[in-house]
């Protein structure tokens, strides 16, 4: 490829489009981390007893637990307690009642970001509940979800309005002891979003979040918590997008899915966290703790990400299948250009008889980024005619760049079947003459094929979701892929 | 308590190959300072997370000297020696002249044991010794390095072929031994050879630990084999560390079907278009533990590396694979295929398999692919319907599953041993033999 050089020369030229700055006034605490600072904020909550409890008691625990330093990353030393872990929008205390209300400002950011709340509830089908900074400030859709039964509210509001059913499944997924991230976050989540979908029930619609972290050297810590009863179903969608920002930011989410017999979740992700610039200077630190159990009977859970931004991403989505019959799926494409470290993957725990579970990951490494899928297939004893089927593919774009690939299979079953295949090449000479002899200018032929690579992944996308993954890949690779 | 074996070496101190050699108590020094510091590989160490060494630190396993040998059955040795071979015995870690034999050796050919190696060319031997290992790694290579009691010096010269292959028979005779050898290959260019190790011991509880260092230098070609054939209660660690120049060509072999825990380290860094092919057949019954680890290192472009690696587990059987390929930056047109398939015969076998690709490159070519699984019930029915019964079936499949790997043997007495050796761990009642 003649313009290689050049094409990648553009790559890394690339400018962050959704960087920018929003100047809003925000309460926020000072940076350090200590029981009061926790107490406070379970305070300004609002959050029953037991929840403060719980936070004192995962702090407790991190304080004697390490950074996990497995990963096929290089992290500059975080100081834990120099981050604020509080920030909340100007005029908290009254809560705006409807999109009016909302400040012009943060509308603004909105518009930015192509997503403009004030046009949401006139999006096909989709209730967003956006959260800004820490405090979520717009729920839309919700009478609609409520006639068929659904909660769908930040986890803030669920704690006050139904404590005893976040109480009965809040950690049971993801101890507040699971790792140090998840510890930390069970210490000092702010909020996100709680999804109960009741027995038999469908949701009506897909559910969306975006996730934004505006305030400065703010850290973000989501908790989300979805629990599908017998028989529903429900498609959760989560965004995200950064302002520019040259400090690091730390993220540590945490996710826990709750799947009783015959319910399916599909949760779907877009991450397009600030990356850094070319020097690797900033971006986003992403630690998310993910998880699915699947409890019941032949309830299905399926992971699809998309991950192109984050200056380190450390996240493997995992599903504990528990339930016979169960089934576990994950899709990813992860894109690292520049800088960027990517350390993700998945872990398929297969505990009840005649669980699946397929993964498809499909990484792109271009610059001089590092992206490892690291996976973990685990078949216990139990797990009577288990199936697993692995592929992960990387493409390499540049000659600076690396692709690795970890997988780990465990089985103590004899009758499980568990296959994996992994390759990494780059684009094919082959290939790209191919569709140049037909006429294809190179940039296409690229377009083409990565966007080929992807395809498997992006066709579990939901409808709008596959649009915007598509042109975050074009963004992430401009130049190159065209 | 890893300082038991400093006390058990004390007393071996003066009679250690090459002990009135002051660079080699140099570097003996060195490891044992680094064994004592770390002692052997715990589960919290990546690759050995799957293998449990505390065995070495809760028995008593000691070494003995040359002149403390236990019985040794020559009939029983005897049985295991290849025909068309030069034959280089180890009893319990010593090199045994007498049961050795190396006649018609050619000048372009030293074949000698490494004691006396140490003696004769002692600069030769400074030169590659302890270059392929890596003692800061946790493993086995710094307690060899510090302790061990003898081992073979075979040096190929250039454009030299060894027409015949040359077998390292290690026996173990008593409980509780510990022998512990340590192996220099030097193949210089264009030279080719074929070495056969082969690992043998009495019915008892003992440990072996083995190195192999290999340097292939440029263009030449090693066919090496590894025959474990330990007692069903002995521990075994054997490691084979590879250098290999530009165009050069390394075979491996690994067929691992003895110990109670056995772990076989293959680690090799190839050159310029340098080529490897790492072979493994292992089969566990009862309470065996079979761990495999190959490492293939692209440092320099245009080198191409396959590998595969079968597992039959059965009983209570544990298998592990880890295999990891690694494309330096500068390691371009690297052309990599690893594949790892595992059957699982039994309800508490157990098949943990880790492959991993780390690539810094961008112009390479890296796949691997794993399986775990258990005999095809269709082809098993295909087998009933043309009236065979169900074990014999099943048999012929487990067996043509394994008998892949021996036939990529190309000596044949070898061949026949190995075929052999399958053939009695898995009873093939229904199986003619006439057939194979």
């Amino acid at each position: 490829m003649s313009s290689s050089a050049e094409e990648i020369e553009k790559v890394i030229g690339q400018k962050y489009k959704d960087g920018f700055v929003t100047d809003i006034e925000v309460e926020t605490f000072e940076p350090g981390l200590n029981e009061e600072i926790i107490a406070r904020l379970s305070a300004i909550k609002g959050e029953p007893e037991f929840m403060l409890e719980y936070r004192l008691q995962a702090f407790r625990h991190w304080q004697t637990m390490k950074e996990p330093n497995w990963a096929q990353l290089k992290i500059d030393p975080i100081d834990y307690y120099s981050i604020s872990y509080y920030s909340a929008p100007k005029k908290d205390s009254d809560k705006p009642q409807s999109l009016d209300e909302i400040d012009p400002e943060l509308l603004e950011t909105y518009k930015k970001l192509g997503i403009p709340l004030d046009e949401q509830e006139r999006l096909a089908g989709v209730a967003v509940d956006a959260v800004f900074d820490s405090v979520s400030v717009a729920t839309t859709f919700k009478g609609k979800l409520k006639d068929a039964g659904v909660i769908f509210c930040p986890i803030s509001e669920a704690l006050q309005e139904y404590p005893e059913l976040v109480k009965q499944y809040l950690g049971t997924v993801v101890s507040e002891k699971d790792n140090f991230f998840a510890t930390l976050n069970a210490a000092v989540f702010t909020d996100g979003s709680f999804v109960y979908i009741p027995k038999g029930v469908r949701c009506p619609m897909e559910l969306s979040t975006y996730f934004r972290i505006n305030a400065a050297n703010t850290g973000q810590f989501e908790r989300t918590l979805i629990i599908a009863d017998e028989g529903s179903h429900v498609s959760y969608l989560e965004g995200c997008t950064a302002p520019m920002r040259d400090e690091n930011q730390l993220h540590a989410a945490v996710v826990e899915l709750v799947l009783m017999d015959n319910a399916e979740i599909k949760y779907s992700t877009v991450q397009n966290w600030y990356p850094g610039d070319e020097n690797g200077v900033g971006g986003i630190y992403n630690f998310v703790t993910k998880r699915a159990e699947c409890r019941g009977a032949n309830s299905k859970v399926s992971w699809t990400q998309v991950e192109t931004g984050s200056a380190i991403t450390w996240k493997y989505p995992s599903c504990v299948l528990l339930g016979d019959n169960s089934v576990g799926e994950f899709y990813s494409v992860a894109v690292t250009n520049n800088c960027q470290q990517a350390d993700t993957g998945t872990k398929m725990i297969h505990i009840g008889k005649n669980t699946r579970s397929t993964i498809i990951s499909k990484g792109i490494s271009a610059g001089r980024s590092q992206n490892t899928y690291r996976g973990l297939v685990k078949v216990a004893k139990s797990a009577e005619g288990a199936r697993n089927y692995t592929q992960c593919d990387s493409l390499l774009v540049g000659d600076k760049c690396a692709a690795h690939t970890f997988p780990y299979v465990e089985v103590k079953q004899p009758s499980a079947q568990i296959e994996h295949e992994a390759t990494t090449s780059k684009i094919s000479e082959d290939q790209l003459f191919f569709c140049q002899q037909r006429g294809i200018s190179p940039e296409d032929a690229v377009s083409m094929i990565v966007n080929g690579f992807c395809k498997s992944v992006f066709k579990e996308l939901p409808m709008e979701f596959a649009v915007e993954a598509q042109a975050l890949l074009g963004l992430s690779l401009e130049g190159y892929v065209g | 308590m890893t300082n038991q074996y400093s006390a058990a070496y004390a007393k071996l101190e003066n009679s250690l190959a090459g002990s009135s050699l002051a660079w080699l108590n140099d570097i003996r020094a060195q490891a044992k300072e680094q064994f004592i510091e770390q002692g052997f590989p715990s589960l919290r160490d990546e690759e050995w997370r799957y293998s449990n060494l505390a065995v070495l630190d809760k028995k008593s396993f000691a070494p003995v000297l040359a002149s403390e040998l236990g019985h040794i059955d020559v009939a029983d040795l005897e049985a295991y020696k290849l025909n068309d071979c030069w034959t280089m015995v180890l009893v319990d870690g010593h090199y045994s002249a007498g049961l050795s034999d190396l006649q018609g050796i050619p000048d372009s050919v030293t074949i000698s044991s490494l004691a006396e190696a140490l003696t004769d060319k002692p600069d030769t031997i400074k030169r590659y010794l302890g270059q392929a290992t890596n003692i800061k790694e946790p493993g086995f290579s710094a307690f060899n390095q510090a302790w061990f009691t003898g081992g073979v010096f075979v040096h190929v010269a250039a454009k030299a072929i060894l027409d015949k292959p040359l077998q390292i028979l290690h026996l173990v005779t008593g409980a509780e031994v510990l022998a512990n050898t340590h192996h220099l290959i030097v193949l210089e260019a264009s030279a080719e050879a074929s070495i056969i190790e082969t690992f043998l011991g009495c019915e008892e509880q003992y440990a072996t630990v083995s190195v192999t260092e290999v340097f292939v230098e440029k263009n030449a070609g090693l066919n090496l084999y590894k025959t474990q054939l330990e007692s069903d209660k002995a521990v075994h660690l054997g490691g084979v560390y590879v250098k290999q120049a530009r165009d050069s060509r390394f075979n491996h072999h690994n067929f691992s079907f003895g110990a109670v825990l056995a772990r076989t380290d293959v680690h090799t860094d190839l050159g310029q278009a340098a080529e490897c092919d790492l072979n493994g057949l292992y089969l566990g019954v009862k309470r065996q533990h079979i761990d495999n680890h190959t490492r293939i290192n692209h440092v320099e472009p245009y080198a191409i590396s396959k590998e595969l690696y079968k597992g039959v587990l059965n009983d209570k059987s544990r298998g592990v694979f880890q295999g990891r390929v690694l494309v330096a930056e500068q390691a371009q047109k690297t052309d990599s295929d690893m594949h790892n398939h595992n059957l699982l015969l039994s309800d508490n076998a157990e098949a943990d398999t880790k492959p991993q690709l780390e690539i810094y490159a961008d112009d390479v070519k890296c796949a691997h692919g794993i399986t775990v699984g258990q005999l095809d019930n269709q082809a098993i029915f295909a087998l009933q319907a043309r009236g065979i019964d169900e074990v014999s079936a099943k048999n012929m499949l487990t067996f043509a599953f394994a008998n892949e790997m021996v036939n990529k043997i190309k000596f044949k007495p070898l061949h026949d041993q190995i075929l052999m050796q399958v053939l009695n761990r898995f009873p093939q009642a229904g199986i003619d033999q006439a057939w194979l």
